[in-house]
């Protein structure tokens, strides 16, 4: 058994984090520190590879028979593959020779080696009706994922949180999550919402009570939006 | 747990999925699919949602194929952690309290499927329930259901009816003294 009577704050929060017990707002700084800190994120992917055996206590269940053609179809055509092709080959070792054969026929068919361009990255100041900058957000559509931080001064308003909106040409809003005042988080799309993030789409923020919005849409005052562009 | 590449069958088609091979992604999914699922649909309860994360999950493992690190987790843990990863951030994206719904057809087995579970998973499994069987019933119980529902310490407490604290600290020492069991 372990010496330790506790465990370091680090360390608790790094379980925590994994075990899944963090509320949005706490999750969403643990992903942050993640992402700045390499020691930490070890220790999270540290706890999650051990508790995540415990997964196979569960019944497995069959999703629809559909969702295979689904993923196959959302999977992205043209994204360098051919590079990564090569080295796939590599390491396959003794399939090398047809795998390579493989390749060039891919390589052939795909027509000239022009790579497909990346979609672009999309990104926003989000301002207040008085024009002040109070979220900077980047939306990168390869990986799904928005990156935004809060210009607000930590402290601000402890009672509240920050709910981000997505604002598609459908002017629906779709909540994406939650920002911490004065902090930058990495917020991962659902497929539905990625979809929609383009440059026809503004990104909002609204305040509102611990645990954010009860509607489909903002509940509390619209602080800040601004539009994606291309970058 | 230190599962090699060769007693893990999954393992090779990590690379062959790095490479961009469909088929190989085809035969994961197949072979792992509804593993994932029962994952997502115990914390989300939601056939749909858990399909639209499940996709989510699939092509998250197309694109980072080559970040996996063999050396530190068999493919099925590690996929199975990013299925349970995003179940929860879309747990939390409906709110605060929101929790799984009980859903009765779901009981946990008692033990792992032994016929479909990989030598090297169903030891890691028989280790970790050792180690939760040390626990005390009731941190046992917290941890599980923390685990399997994917529900905050706040939905906790309120389900317990017991003050937040003092389910952090059941919580804490429990995941301590499983390390200090996995890890002695």
């Amino acid at each position: 058994m372990s010496q330790e009577a506790e465990l370091s704050d680090d360390e608790a929060l790094a379980a925590e984090h994994a075990l899944g017990v963090l509320n949005a707002a706490d999750r969403a700084t643990a992903e942050s520190r993640m992402a700045q800190d390499f020691a930490f994120a070890r220790m999270v992917v540290a706890w999650r590879y051990r508790l995540a055996p415990l997964a196979a206590l569960l019944k497995p269940v069959e999703p629809s028979a559909e969702l295979w053609t689904r993923i196959e179809h959302a999977l992205p055509a043209n994204d360098n593959r051919s590079l990564r092709l090569w080295r796939g080959a590599a390491i396959s070792g003794l399939g090398l020779a047809a795998a390579s054969l493989a390749a060039v026929s891919v390589i052939v068919l795909q027509g000239p080696l022009v790579p497909a361009a990346p979609p672009p990255m999309l990104s926003a100041k989000l301002d207040t009706a008085q024009g002040q900058h109070l979220f900077v957000a980047a939306y990168d559509p390869q990986r799904q994922a928005v990156v935004i931080s809060s210009l607000v001064p930590p402290g601000t308003d402890p009672g509240h949180v920050h709910q981000l909106w997505l604002i598609p040409s459908d002017g629906k809003p779709r909540a994406l999550g939650f920002v911490p005042v004065g902090a930058s988080v990495k917020i991962l799309l659902a497929p539905p919402a990625a979809g929609l993030t383009d440059s026809q789409a503004t990104l909002a923020i609204s305040v509102e009570a611990p645990g954010g919005s009860k509607t489909i849409g903002p509940t509390g005052p619209v602080v800040a939006k601004g539009a994606l562009t291309k970058i | 747990m230190s599962p090699t590449l060769s007693s893990d069958p999954l393992s090779a088609l990590i690379p062959r999925i790095a490479g961009g091979d469909r088929a190989a992604l085809r035969q994961l999914y197949q072979a792992t699919s509804a593993k994932l699922f029962a994952v997502c649909l115990r914390i989300l309860s939601s056939r749909d949602e858990s399909e639209d994360v499940l996709q989510e999950v699939y092509l998250t493992i197309w694109r980072r194929a080559d970040r996996f690190e063999a050396g530190r987790a068999s493919v099925m843990t590690w996929i199975s952690t990013i299925a349970r990863n995003r179940a929860i951030d879309r747990l939390r994206a409906r709110g605060p309290l929101a929790v799984a719904a009980q859903i009765d057809d779901m009981e946990i087995a008692d033990k792992a499927p032994g016929a479909e579970a990989l030598l090297e998973i169903a030891q890691s499994v028989e280790a970790l329930n050792d180690c939760l069987s040390q626990l005390d019933a009731r941190t046992r119980g917290v941890i599980r259901t923390a685990f399997f529902e994917g529900v905050t310490y706040e939905a906790l407490a309120l389900r317990l009816d017991t003050p937040l604290g003092t389910i952090k600290s059941w919580i804490r020492r429990g995941l301590l003294k499983l390390r200090g069991c996995l890890e002695p």
